[in-house]
């Protein structure tokens, strides 16, 4: 299929979705239902855009298809840090209870966090991505064995806000902060498309890319720093989504007739957008609520990459 | 010009450039010779400024390199470095557009299609333009980066061992492009070369390099004789003239040198 | 020689500062004179201590190793395989649907959601034929986070979450004489292992090297599964999950002493053991009199040793 017809017959496909979402068995309550959907709408469509941009620039800047944000911990530490706030502050403190302020401090935790990333990536060559793989591993590893030991030691209260961040979902959604995140999203996520073509100059390698003209060091700590608050809005909005971003790259990587980010960042978004609706229209409709959307989005998500993986075996 | 004065260089406690000091003429072609470890490469990246020396100096056109900004050096010097194999799924016309980003940094004006369709046709690849880049043979594939190299438009350019894995037909067809490129484009190109014969029949000039050092440096047919050949190499080679060129032999040694 | 006796001096310090460290403070004089109040802490709370210590060290160091065999990988333990995650929800399943039954009952459970779920595993890995070996933790990561965030959800559903978090969460303190026996289970086991190390050591290079020798895979790769299960659900169920042991301790034992299982077995179980005993010593004495638990401890060790010889090439 051609490339921008893919992106219109997604564009479309995704339309059709969140109409279906908004309006059906709704009544046509524009009180409460509507609103209320329209807001969770919104904060699907700000997640999925932050999840696929920032999974596709991770992904070309550690030329590898396999890393994502959240293998190399970003997302570990966001929990971290807000279990270490219900710990050190209380539940009732402003840090938690007003959602710009925690939003901003978190945003500059991961912030920091993508400093000691970028040194570290910068110090080493990207013939070590495994070795990054195994550090992100591991801080993850540590960080979940952390936030375990910080939820468990918290009072039932404690416990049930921090078990809410650890669960993705699309119920927490609430309209300031969707609308916030929204806008921030755009306004990044339009820093990043400006950066497009340096992107697509670094799949000839950092050398080459350099005699181009593409400065690397400059690039990289830019898109981190990109990323970084992307995951902030991601994982805030959403909760943490874990595998979903291999998810999205690789669908994206696999449908898309061409390599360029003009192409594929778009598709991306809409993959992931698509993706939330379904699932949360199955949830509602098929499920009845009985499971969670996390608990499905993982599942898919891990049975994907289970046949991608089988059809890209070695046959020996 | 590139003039390079006392460049040294050492990685642990090798010591891979010691005191370089050479120019390279403009608007010639050198061929960079030598044995493995000679110190070739890592002189061309310092060239290239993606090597950065210990001590000592680079000057472009009178200037100092580092002075360059480094969209600005993209402009004067375009580098093929040695490609990793990787799977790029880029079309050639896509991958020949890259060379203008320097000048267009990815909006692509009149002038730079231009630029795309004269380095497409040099190279003859305008028929593959839309063929993707791992389905075309290694020598078809090299052509398609030279094609980038050449689309950038700069009056310097530096080839890393850019007949690795050519077969004679393209290797030809690359050092055929490059003269092309130094007689009606007034281009100064440096190549690394392995082959002697490519260096011998197509370079003007001649850095030969051993260890680290530049033993000799100028004409070629002063520095590709008998005497110094055998002794950069370590091996005795004849040098033949004949009416198509000249031919360095060095294959039916009579010494056996794979046992004591 | 004297390197083993040295090595060996230092256990024996180690075992008895676990003993004598402690909330409650008595002295080997008390010992002495009988006082029963010290016997009591003594072979109640501090020797049984020991003992799981001691024996969930060895056990989890020896799965891991185990598993690095039976997957042809170094990056296997049970942690990265979802072996962990599919017994904790095994006792999950238990405690629900079959409440008030008898610990050993939930333990076969768990025992028998292990079983199951590194067989799919193996199954599936050998399927993949992965061509980068590293990527074996990430899918066993992903799998074994399916399976916790079924656990988790299911846990959510009866209310359970937060009790299942600290039953699972790595914690020596519980262990007490009459509640522990459990682990007792993992010295025949390991013994069992060394018995077969040569075997494991041949299955660890491949499927068709260990046929050509004449070893019968099959089999024993189920035995290998066996022995970490019931390893696992056991440690699980007395202790709790404890990250790392069975990764770190195998990688550094080899580094000294080769893959050879005949010789490094004895070594990776005592290693793990030490280990084990010097995190608890740690949590015991950070923020004393209080304790951290040694999931978190061993973690943040572990992850140290294991980052420390990333840096290191082999």
């Amino acid at each position: 299929m051609n490339k921008s017809w893919q992106l219109v017959f997604c564009g479309l496909l995704s339309v059709l979705l969140a109409l279906t979402y908004l309006l059906f068995d709704s009544g046509l309550d524009t009180e409460f239902i509507l609103p209320n959907r329209l807001v969770k709408l919104l904060a699907m469509l700000t997640g999925g855009i932050a999840i696929a941009c920032s999974t596709l620039c991770f992904q070309t800047i550690t030329e590898n298809r396999i890393l994502t944000p959240a293998i190399m911990g970003y997302e570990s530490v966001y929990l971290l840090w807000q279990a270490l706030l219900v710990l050190l502050f209380g539940l009732n403190s402003p840090l938690l209870q007003d959602l710009q302020l925690n939003f901003v401090c978190s945003t500059l935790v991961l912030l920091g966090y993508s400093l000691l990333l970028q040194r570290w990536l910068f110090s080493r060559s990207l013939q070590d991505v495994w070795q990054m793989l195994w550090y992100g591993l591991v801080f993850s590893l540590v960080g979940s064995s952390l936030t375990q030991f910080f939820q468990y030691s918290s009072s039932p209260a404690e416990f049930s806000l921090l078990s809410q961040y650890s669960l993705a979902s699309f119920q927490r959604a609430e309209l300031n902060q969707t609308l916030f995140s929204a806008l921030l999203t755009l306004l990044v996520a339009s820093f990043i498309w400006r950066q497009r073509h340096q992107l697509d100059l670094l799949q000839l390698g950092a050398l080459q890319a350099a005699t181009l003209g593409v400065n690397r060091a400059l690039l990289l700590r830019r898109q981190l720093a990109l990323i970084a608050i992307l995951v902030a809005i991601s994982t805030s909005l959403l909760g943490p989504t874990a595998f979903f971003g291999i998810l999205i790259a690789n669908l994206s990587a696999t449908f898309s007739r061409s390599q360029s980010h003009r192409h594929r960042l778009p598709l991306a978004a809409l993959c992931a957008v698509l993706l939330f609706l379904l699932a949360q229209l199955l949830v509602e409709h098929l499920f009845n609520f009985k499971t969670s959307v996390g608990l499905l989005l993982q599942l898919c998500c891990g049975g994907y990459f289970f046949m991608f993986l089988i059809k890209h075996r070695q046959t020996s | 010009m590139i003039s390079v004065q006392g460049l040294t260089k050492r990685y642990g406690n090798r010591q891979v450039l010691q005191d370089l000091n050479v120019d390279f003429a403009s608007g010639k072609l050198t061929a960079l010779i030598g044995p493995n470890g000679a110190g070739k490469s890592s002189l061309l990246m310092c060239l290239a400024r993606l090597l950065t020396a210990d001590s000592g100096q680079i000057l472009l056109s009178g200037q100092d390199i580092q002075a360059f900004s480094l969209p600005d050096y993209a402009k004067q010097v375009a580098t093929l470095c040695q490609f990793q194999a990787l799977q790029l799924q880029l079309k050639v016309g896509e991958l020949v557009a890259f060379g203008r980003f320097p000048h267009s940094q990815g909006r692509l004006q009149r002038s730079d299609h231009l630029a795309i369709a004269q380095a497409l046709d040099l190279l003859g690849l305008t028929p593959l333009q839309n063929a993707v880049l791992h389905e075309l043979s290694g020598g078809q594939r090299q052509l398609a980066f030279m094609a980038m190299v050449v689309a950038q438009q700069t009056p310097y350019l530096l080839l890393d061992e850019p007949l690795n894995n050519l077969d004679l037909k393209h290797a030809v067809q690359l050092m055929q492009v490059l003269c092309h490129l130094r007689d009606q484009q007034q281009k100064t190109v440096i190549v690394v070369l392995h082959d002697l014969n490519m260096a011998a029949n197509y370079a003007d000039q001649v850095v030969a390099m051993q260890q680290g050092c530049i033993r000799h440096a100028g004409d070629v047919g002063q520095v590709m004789t008998a005497t110094t050949l055998s002794e950069l190499y370590q091996l005795p080679i004849q040098v033949l003239h004949t009416e198509l060129g000249r031919f360095c032999h060095y294959f039916n040694q009579p010494e056996k040198l794979y046992a004591c | 020689m004297l390197k083993y006796l040295g090595l060996g001096a230092i256990f024996c310090l180690l075992c008895l500062a676990s003993l004598l460290l402690g909330a409650k403070q008595f002295s080997l004089a008390q010992l002495w004179q009988s006082d029963p109040v010290a016997w009591l802490t003594l072979t109640s709370s501090r020797l049984p201590r020991l003992m799981a210590l001691l024996l969930t060290g060895a056990g989890l160091a020896v799965c891991g190793v185990l598993m690095q065999q039976m997957l042809q990988n170094r990056f296997a333990d049970p942690g990265t395989t979802g072996a962990i995650d599919a017994a904790k929800l095994g006792i999950l399943l238990a405690m629900v649907l079959l409440p008030g039954a008898a610990v050993t009952v939930i333990m076969l459970v768990a025992l028998l959601c292990c079983l199951a779920s590194c067989l799919f595993f193996i199954l599936l890995i050998n399927k993949l034929q992965l061509r980068h070996r590293q990527l074996l933790p990430i899918l066993g990561l992903m799998y074994g986070s399916v399976l916790s965030a079924i656990a988790e959800l299911y846990a959510y559903q009866q209310q359970l979450l937060q009790s299942m978090q600290g039953l699972l969460l790595g914690d020596f303190s519980k262990v007490i004489a009459g509640q522990y026996e459990l682990i007792y289970l993992i010295l025949p086991l390991v013994l069992c292992s060394y018995w077969f190390a040569h075997h494991f050591t041949l299955l660890g290079m491949g499927q068709q090297l260990a046929g050509s020798l004449g070893l019968r895979y099959q089999q024993l790769v189920w035995l290998g599964l066996l022995l970490v299960a019931t390893m696992v659900a056991s440690s699980l169920m007395t202790v709790g999950a404890i990250p790392f042991v069975g990764l770190v301790i195998p990688q550094l034992v080899a580094r000294h002493c080769g893959d050879h299982l005949a010789q490094s077995l004895p070594k990776i179980a005592l290693s793990g053991a030490a280990f084990l005993i010097s995190c608890d010593l740690l949590s015991r004495l950070l923020l004393y009199p209080y304790e951290i638990p040694i999931g978190l401890t061993a973690s943040c060790v572990g992850a140290l040793l294991l980052l420390s010889f990333l840096r290191t090439p082999a």
